[in-house]
């Protein structure tokens, strides 16, 4: 886990003048959870009876003790996983309904974004970016300008015929993020993006997931980064043994 | 999704992410080609002696014969009875017989000088006074096992018909020989080809495997199965083309020695060197493509199957 610097001037963490929402919004759901319950084939429970509702343009934290289910909600919410209990829409369509070959169109409105960034080391940034719409059958006009757009984004324009390797950690995050938002997705999932970064260049993944979130994108972000999560006051979902044990506005720990 | 983005187009993706592919992780394609062509070549050199072999026993077995030594008749030292001749063309009529033919007493001497002086021996039949050795018909069978109705024809015809060699015990024996050498050229041919299928897959699912995490980024950035399985069906088309080719270059080279050699080994051999070429030619570029293609399908399917 890492901690926050002390003083950060330039990266000031303060949300600014960016709608604070609460739990529940009254907004359009870009996912819905109700009764989510998940025992894999080795009888290990992951979730039980988790309820979650994010409304569009949230930005939530996604928190909790290691297995504590976190990486188990993220991958039901990509159909990597079927839930055993309960209901999951994601963009208004029950993902239990959506059949196995419309799960890849679904997969295009998710943008994800991993701890280890998941480059392909002999791909320069914009090919790493291009990737993504090349593999999905983007006709080849339409790919450079929308991989021009989002390099622009998160500020990667000029490192965009560089391989990842050549990178620092944050760039390559970066890179990472550019390619979640190529397919202009309603939501971002970020599965511990600052894991393996220091706690400036964390900052610095976190205030692009804010910007992003303030063009629209609703974004989940799960984190163990709790200097992050309690400066920020944003919507804090908590997990322990697979059950949602707090959800609201607050730290990273429970305040009483 | 293929649908909407056009056949074409698809094609043209998955032919130019397959040779990207290639040409990104040439180590692992040229460990894949390299294997083909090493598997490849056993294949078609265990094919060829499988070839040779069934040609050597077919060979064997056309060589047993029914000989029926005629009686003498006098005068008649050349040319063949009228008799014999009713007799060749009875036999001729069995389904069993391949071929007749006449040996007549001075073709039958002069084939014994002959194979004295092969040997290498004093010929004494000069000194003979007459002929001694007997006309007779040398009957070829189709298979060596169906002998008994041509020897019960030869040995009912006593008045012409001095005595049938007993060829029973012989063609026993021999052909319990051919038919293992057969079934075990057969058996080795089989088991080297599923060797090969076996390492070659394995290759190929290596290959894939190393790229597991481009297939991973794939499905999360919303891939269909269709996008994901192709380009690698393709590379694993072009792996085995590539490795077919390579193959048939290296057996060129080796044909004309290894072809002089088996031109003199089994030049007595029922071979046709053009077909067993051509059937060579068939089985290395089909089971470089099939595999090839196999190999990929086996491979990638793992990771689509979630």
């Amino acid at each position: 886990m890492t901690t926050a610097p002390p003083f950060s001037p330039a990266t000031d963490p303060a949300p600014g003048p960016a709608p604070v929402q609460g739990a529940g919004s009254a907004a359009r759901p870009v996912l819905a959870l109700r009764g989510i319950g998940k025992t894999y084939p080795n009888g290990k429970v992951a979730l039980r009876d988790v309820d979650l509702v994010l409304g569009e343009g949230e930005f939530v934290f996604l928190v909790g003790p290691s297995g504590a289910g976190k990486s188990t909600l993220l991958r039901l919410l990509i159909r990597d996983e079927l839930p055993s209990a309960g209901e999951l829409f994601v963009d208004g369509r029950d993902l239990a309904r959506v059949p196995h070959r419309k799960v890849p169109e679904l997969r295009r409105k998710i943008g994800i974004v991993f701890q280890d960034y998941k480059l392909l080391p002999t791909r320069t940034v914009r090919e790493n970016v291009a990737f993504a719409l090349e593999v999905t059958g983007t006709p080849r006009g339409r790919i450079r300008p929308a991989v021009d757009r989002a390099l622009a984004v998160v500020g990667l324009g000029a490192a965009a015929d560089q391989l990842p390797t050549t990178l620092s950690g944050g760039e390559q995050q970066r890179t990472a993020i550019a390619r979640a938002l190529v397919h202009e997705p309603r939501l971002i999932i970020a599965d511990e993006p600052t894991g393996n970064l220091d706690p400036l260049i964390s900052w610095e993944i976190i205030q692009l997931l804010l910007r992003i979130n303030e063009l629209g994108v609703t974004v989940l972000m799960a984190t163990h980064n709790a200097d992050v999560v309690t400066s920020l006051r944003r919507r804090v979902v908590a997990l322990e043994e697979g059950r949602i044990v707090r959800d609201g506005v607050g730290g990273y720990h429970r305040e009483d | 999704m293929t649908a909407i983005v056009g056949f074409p187009r698809f094609l043209a993706f998955s032919v130019g992410r397959a040779l990207q592919g290639i040409r990104r992780n040439a180590l692992m394609s040229l460990a894949a080609i390299a294997t083909m062509v090493l598997m490849l070549l056993l294949l078609a050199g265990f094919w060829l002696l499988q070839a040779g072999l069934v040609a050597g026993v077919a060979y064997v077995e056309e060589k047993v014969e029914i000989v029926a030594d005629l009686r003498d008749v006098p005068g008649a030292e050349a040319a063949l009875t009228v008799e014999a001749q009713v007799l060749a063309a009875d036999v001729a009529a069995l389904p069993e017989v391949r071929e007749v033919r006449y040996v007549s007493k001075d073709e039958a001497l002069a084939r014994f000088r002959e194979r004295l002086r092969e040997r290498g021996q004093t010929d004494l039949t000069g000194y003979l006074d007459r002929n001694p050795l007997p006309a007779s018909l040398e009957v070829a069978l189709v298979d060596p096992r169906e002998y008994q109705p041509v020897v019960d024809l030869l040995s009912s015809r006593e008045e012409i018909v001095d005595d049938v060699v007993e060829v029973q015990r012989l063609v026993e024996r021999l052909t319990s020989v051919t038919d293992v050498l057969r079934t075990g050229g057969f058996v080795v041919l089989a088991l080297v080809g599923l060797v090969v299928l076996f390492i070659i897959v394995n290759t190929i699912r290596l290959a894939v495997v190393a790229r597991r995490e481009e297939i991973e980024i794939m499905r999360l950035v919303g891939a269909s199965d269709a996008f994901i399985r192709w380009p690698f069906i393709f590379e694993g088309a072009f792996v085995g083309l590539l490795g077919a080719a390579l193959s048939l270059g290296v057996l060129a080279l080796l044909a004309p020695p290894v072809g002089d050699l088996m031109y003199g080994f089994f030049r007595v051999l029922p071979l046709e060197l053009g077909a067993l070429a051509r059937d060579v030619v068939l089985l290395v570029i089909g089971t470089g493509l099939g595999v090839g293609v196999l190999g990929s399908w086996i491979s990638v399917r793992s990771y689509l199957a979630r």
